[in-house]
């Protein structure tokens, strides 16, 4: 008799360790989104954002551990001024030359970070390295807001995940040194995104 | 002052053109006067970017081949005579050295694209490096005329490609060039130009005007025409003319092709 209620015990557990086992999910580019913003001229702040981005999460919230690993063409970045108008060149061209992402030498930046700290099941913050302009420097991230479960779109057939997250960093740590001062040395950041279980 | 000093105007005119004009007359006297060139190239790096070289990234290298021309000058002027194969030496060179600065970002590239900046930038480079110095070496005021209007013609061109920094270092060499030839018109004698000049103004500025095609937007052919201001700078001029109106002249011919460069730059954005 206690055979049997331990083997049920150990059956029901189950799928339990199934789902406390580290999980990978691959991110949705198309609700996937790293945002900047920056002071210009002491005034406004000034918002952008990358439009392409790829990578992978991997979470296990009951070992608390989880990573992640970010890819960003830098060639899609954009501000909302594409057109130059009466002006030599828009200012999304201007953030593609050298003299801040230099697209042409250094097309991809990227991020790879381990989450450190947890709220319950949810990262909460990651520590991890921002490569920009081949400078590679830690860039800590905290998690805003974080949330997993089935895919309402597909009826529940895939599970995924998705959040936001919060950092900032110097862009002269990375030699982006251009009009350090009129433009702002600390850029924020502002990552938004969604991930599908693998 | 801190405040000054950040100003883009300072930074790639007002403190390059001191420094220039302080070289130009401290060490004329030594034939070392072209100089001022790599002095104001060098304070507005300072300024700018400063001295570091970590990720060696092709901004980078062309700052060391503008410390490396002078260098390669002086022991050019004082261990060579000049000659042409030494002219040609000097431009196969300055091919070699546009494929080491360019040959990373042009790899990354399908080779039909990389195709035309690439062969643009190589024979810019060897063309400006080869022309001018066994043309123009040998004359100060013209090869200070060149520098000049290479220099403002690649600052307003890179600019108008989106590449402002570039553009400070061309208005440094165009302020350094500017310096070395205003002791010549203020004095009326000509200062030794030589190779220690040539090279630290030609190697920077079509390096410069080269990347600004290859890293921003500068059209192709805006740098073709870049590499034609020597040749306007060596133009005619009045027999017998007054050295400072030697220098006006050359300059005005060179700042001629260097202005059809720039607007070639700013109508090629749409």
């Amino acid at each position: 008799m206690s055979f049997k209620l331990a083997a049920g015990l150990f059956a029901a557990t189950l799928p339990l360790a199934a789902a406390a086992a580290p999980e990978s999910f691959t991110v949705d580019p198309y609700h996937s989104f790293p945002y900047f913003e920056v002071v210009h001229l002491n005034t406004s702040v000034i918002r952008g954002h990358f439009e392409k981005i790829s990578g992978k999460i991997t979470l296990d919230s009951t070992a608390k551990t989880g990573s992640i690993e970010l890819s960003v063409p830098t060639v899609t970045i954009t501000t909302g001024d594409n057109d130059k108008g009466s002006r030599p060149r828009s200012r999304d061209e201007h953030l593609r030359s050298p003299d801040f992402f230099n697209v042409a030498e250094f097309p991809t930046m990227s991020y790879k970070g381990k989450a450190t700290k947890f709220n319950g099941d949810h990262p909460a913050t990651i520590e991890g390295e921002l490569t920009l302009l081949g400078v590679t420097k830690p860039v800590a991230l905290t998690v805003e807001r974080w949330n997993c479960g089935p895919d309402p779109r597909t009826q529940g057939k895939r599970y995924f995940c998705g959040g936001n997250a919060t950092g900032s960093f110097k862009r002269s740590d990375f030699g982006m040194k251009f009009i350090v001062g009129p433009v702002s040395d600390e850029v924020k950041l502002w990552l938004s995104v969604e991930a599908f279980r693998d | 002052m801190s405040d000054l000093l950040a100003n883009p105007a300072v930074q790639g005119g007002v403190a390059p053109f001191v420094a220039g004009l302080l070289v130009a007359v401290l060490l004329g006297r030594f034939r070392l006067g072209g100089l001022a060139v790599a002095a104001a190239f060098a304070t507005a790096v300072y300024f700018i970017a400063g001295f570091n070289f970590s990720p060696l990234n092709a901004t980078r290298k062309i700052i060391l081949l503008g410390f490396a021309a002078p260098i390669a000058g002086i022991v050019v002027d004082f261990a060579f005579r000049p000659t042409r194969l030494g002219s040609i030496i000097l431009a196969i060179a300055a091919a070699a050295a546009a494929a080491w600065v360019f040959w990373p970002v042009l790899s990354q590239k399908e080779l039909a694209r990389a195709l035309l900046p690439g062969a643009t930038a190589l024979l810019a480079a060897a063309w400006v490096v080869g022309y001018s110095e066994q043309r123009l070496a040998g004359d100060s005021v013209r090869t200070a005329a060149s520098g000049l209007a290479l220099g403002a013609g690649t600052a307003v061109a890179a600019i108008f490609g989106a590449a402002l920094t570039y553009g400070l270092y061309g208005a440094a060499i165009a302020a350094g060039s500017g310096a070395f030839l205003l002791v010549q018109m203020i004095t009326g004698k000509r200062s030794y130009a030589g190779a220690t000049f040539t090279l630290s103004a030609t190697v920077v500025t079509i390096f410069i005007a080269s990347a600004a095609m290859i890293l921003a937007q500068l059209p192709w052919y805006s740098v073709a025409v870049l590499a034609l201001v020597p040749v306007a700078a060596g133009l005619p001029l009045p027999a017998g003319a007054a050295l400072w109106l030697q220098a006006v002249l050359s300059s005005f011919y060179g700042l001629v092709v260097a202005g059809i460069a720039c607007a070639l730059a700013w109508h090629a954005g749409g």
